[in-house]
């Protein structure tokens, strides 16, 4: 298990972490998910050893995180970076050579890499003169090339195209089912929702939710119901006891019930409002136990 | 394939140390600073032989024999600080050949005889026929005294008392040690500027995260400074070689023994010197975070090399000096300093000493405490850090 446990980090008066915890598995994947700012790189850059945690440690099979330990961890940084001057080969290989691959095996697991990830013509190529989709192919190598045992990626994601997301994708899934866990952030909860285990939700600098997407769903208190209501008038549920609504367009209402609030009343509120087109339960999205994690707290936090 | 091994920080180091040597040795600044570096130093050494071949000898002939003679032009000649050849040869017209053909600048005839002539191409110019003429009048002089009866003379002779004899060989140990110190000048900046931009490369591009994750500030710092000095010094020792080869070869000295101390004592001021400045420079760098930035923050240190340039050179002139002696010892001045004074003057071993312990100190101060702003400011990838923020962050 890669545990991350009561991480706390502070810049100057600003909080970032105050406790975080959480722990991915072998073989697993974990979208790490949380707004701008709310401390997910800090924690990966706490794991990579580059910030110190004020309190808290990760731990890797019940050890603490050490420099020979980081060797085995595949990182991508957020803030991507590479020698703009020194061959894609050459770099690759470079990187291997940090992670304690000798010098043979580094030229052989960089052209592997290289010629995998599609950039087999441009391996001779200094790295500035990439396009930034195959800078990002060619910093995905350098974490792959010392076949880490673990994976650490800062917003892999962004910046591909399409074509590119799934070639990641697959090379992550892959990673994972040679028992490798793989931890990254992304801000795209499609994604995440589509291709991790579990997921965890970071906000006001603790884990609001973590757990798999079913978990989630089942913590999520409320339950979703959608109301088509296509001549009702604006607020039209606001009054409504044991709701909440989450978003209203145009009559499509998505409305938020407390466990005991009655549904068979928001049927009766919505037939008195003319036509009822929908009125069904629906399964909240990724995306809206997101929005629901973060939002400024109205019930005590789901802590993990 | 292998597995991947744990690496001890000598491991790390030597890894950063390859990658800086095999991408400067790549790059076109070094091997265009290379290249003008030998031209100069070519260019130096042929200019030198080019004027020292000025001063090439005076040939005589002398048709008849020349036992007598002979020996007279000679004295002559060290009179007059000129070489003198004498040629034998066996009548005029062999004489008149050898004018043409240039073997020799003049051929005295009739050396017997009351009127001996002296022919020459175009005119006897400079000393020819002053030794010619010398010889012959003092040859003469001697004949007739013996006619005389005159067969002893009691001339007194002027006995040279030199007062400085060393004079010419300290202007040349001197000229030596200022060429010395201007490479090692011209090479400190040079490299500095390396290791200056190559932490601001590392920084400016962000490949530094990449890096600190698998290895500390120090190792980082280490690897750079070592690989890029170990150019630095194949840099300044082929100088050497070719410099003091040179002006051996084409005999450019006359104190080859001490030619060669100030070479290796350059080439050492070369290594301190370097340590010194590439830390300085490598944490001044790491202060900012794009290449636009570097001018400022390695400004200060740049004024240092060139105060001390400018002393080291003074002290050529005035090795004896308060401000020579002084500076001497002064980490950051000695090493351009201290070669000159050594050259220049006398300098105890115990000066000498005291000079390399006090810049040995100075640098572990800097690694240290460099070491420290280097490793604060390395993720500080926005902007200028002050050094009170680096020391105050996180120690990684």
């Amino acid at each position: 298990m890669l545990e991350f446990d009561g991480l706390r980090k502070s810049f100057g008066s600003n909080q970032v972490l105050s406790g975080v915890t959480f722990a991915v598995a072998p073989g697993s994947m974990f979208g790490f998910c949380g707004a701008n700012g709310s401390g997910k790189t800090t924690t990966m850059r706490i794991a990579m050893g580059l910030v110190r945690a004020e309190a808290g440690e990760v731990r890797w099979h019940g050890r603490p995180l050490d420099g020979e330990v980081r060797r085995r961890i595949g990182y991508m940084p957020e803030e991507r970076g590479l020698y703009p001057k020194m061959k894609v080969a050459e770099q690759v290989a470079y990187f291997a050579r940090l992670h304690g691959l000798d010098s043979g095996a580094a030229a052989r697991a960089a052209t592997e890499w290289v010629d995998r990830l599609g950039l087999g013509e441009r391996r001779g190529d200094p790295v500035e003169k990439l396009s930034l989709g195959n800078q990002q192919r060619v910093q995905l190598a350098a974490a792959l090339v010392s076949r880490p045992e673990m994976l650490i990626l800062d917003e892999p994601f962004s910046g591909l195209d399409p074509v590119g997301v799934d070639a990641l994708a697959e090379a992550l899934l892959e990673q994972c089912r040679a028992g490798v866990p793989v931890l990254f952030s992304s801000h795209q909860l499609d994604l995440v929702e589509r291709l991790c285990d579990s997921v965890g939700i970071l906000a006001r600098g603790e884990m609001v939710a973590v757990g798999t997407v079913e978990q989630l769903r089942r913590q999520e208190g409320g339950r979703l119901l959608r109301v088509v209501v296509p001549d009702a008038p604006p607020h039209w549920a606001a009054e409504l006891p044991g709701l909440r609504v989450v978003s209203e367009q145009a009559g499509d209402t998505l409305l938020d019930l407390d466990g005991g609030a009655d549904d068979q009343a928001v049927l009766a509120a919505a037939l008195a409002t003319g036509r009822v087109t929908h009125f069904a339960w629906r399964e909240p999205t990724l995306v809206e136990l997101f929005r629901e994690a973060v939002a400024v707290p109205t019930a005590p936090g789901v802590a993990a | 394939m292998s597995e991947p091994r744990g690496l001890g920080s000598a491991a790390l180091v030597r890894l950063v140390a390859a990658r800086e040597i095999s991408a400067r040795v790549r790059d076109k600044n070094f091997i265009i600073s290379s290249i003008v570096i030998l031209v100069l130093l070519l260019g130096t050494l042929g200019l030198q032989v080019a004027l020292g071949s000025g001063e090439e000898q005076t040939r005589v002939g002398v048709v008849g024999d020349v036992s007598a003679l002979g020996p007279a032009m000679e004295a002559q000649g060290q009179a007059l600080d000129v070489d003198v050849a004498v040629v034998e040869l066996d009548d005029e017209a062999a004489a008149r050949t050898a004018i043409a053909d240039g073997d020799v600048d003049g051929v005295l005839v009739d050396q017997a005889s009351a009127a001996p002539r002296l022919l020459v191409e175009q005119s006897a110019g400079g000393p020819l026929q002053a030794v010619v003429q010398g010889a012959v009048a003092q040859l003469a002089l001697a004949d007739q005294l013996a006619q005389a009866g005159v067969t002893s003379l009691e001339i007194p002779e002027v006995a040279v008392t030199a007062l400085d004899p060393e004079a010419d060989a300290n202007g040349q140990r001197v000229v030596v040690a200022i060429i010395g110190v201007g490479v090692l000048y011209g090479l400190l900046i040079l490299f500095g500027q390396f290791v200056a931009q190559g932490v601001v490369e590392e920084k400016a591009s962000r490949v530094v995260e990449l890096l600190l994750a698998t290895m500390k500030p120090w190792q980082l710092l280490a690897g750079k400074i070592l690989g890029l000095g170990v150019l630095g010094l194949a840099q300044i020792v082929t100088i050497a070689a070719i410099g003091v080869g040179g002006a051996l070869a084409f005999d450019l000295v006359d104190i080859p023994g001490e030619l060669i101390g100030t070479a290796l004592s350059v080439v050492l001021w070369f290594v301190l010197g370097y340590a010194f400045y590439a830390a300085i420079f490598a944490v001044a760098a790491s202060l900012v975070s794009r290449q636009e930035d570097l001018g400022t923050v390695v400004m200060p240190t740049t004024l240092v090399l060139v105060v001390a340039f400018i002393v080291g050179i003074q002290a050529s002139a005035e090795p004896d000096g308060a401000l020579a002696v002084i500076t001497s010892y002064v980490p950051g001045l000695s090493p351009l300093v201290m070669p000159v004074r050594q050259a220049a003057g006398e300098v105890a071993l115990w000066e000498m000493g005291l000079a390399v312990v006090l810049m040995l100190v100075a640098v572990g101060v800097i690694v240290r405490l460099g070491g420290r702003v280097y490793a604060g400011a390395l993720l500080r990838t926005s902007g200028k850090t002050k050094i009170r923020e680096a020391l105050r962050a996180d120690r990684l």
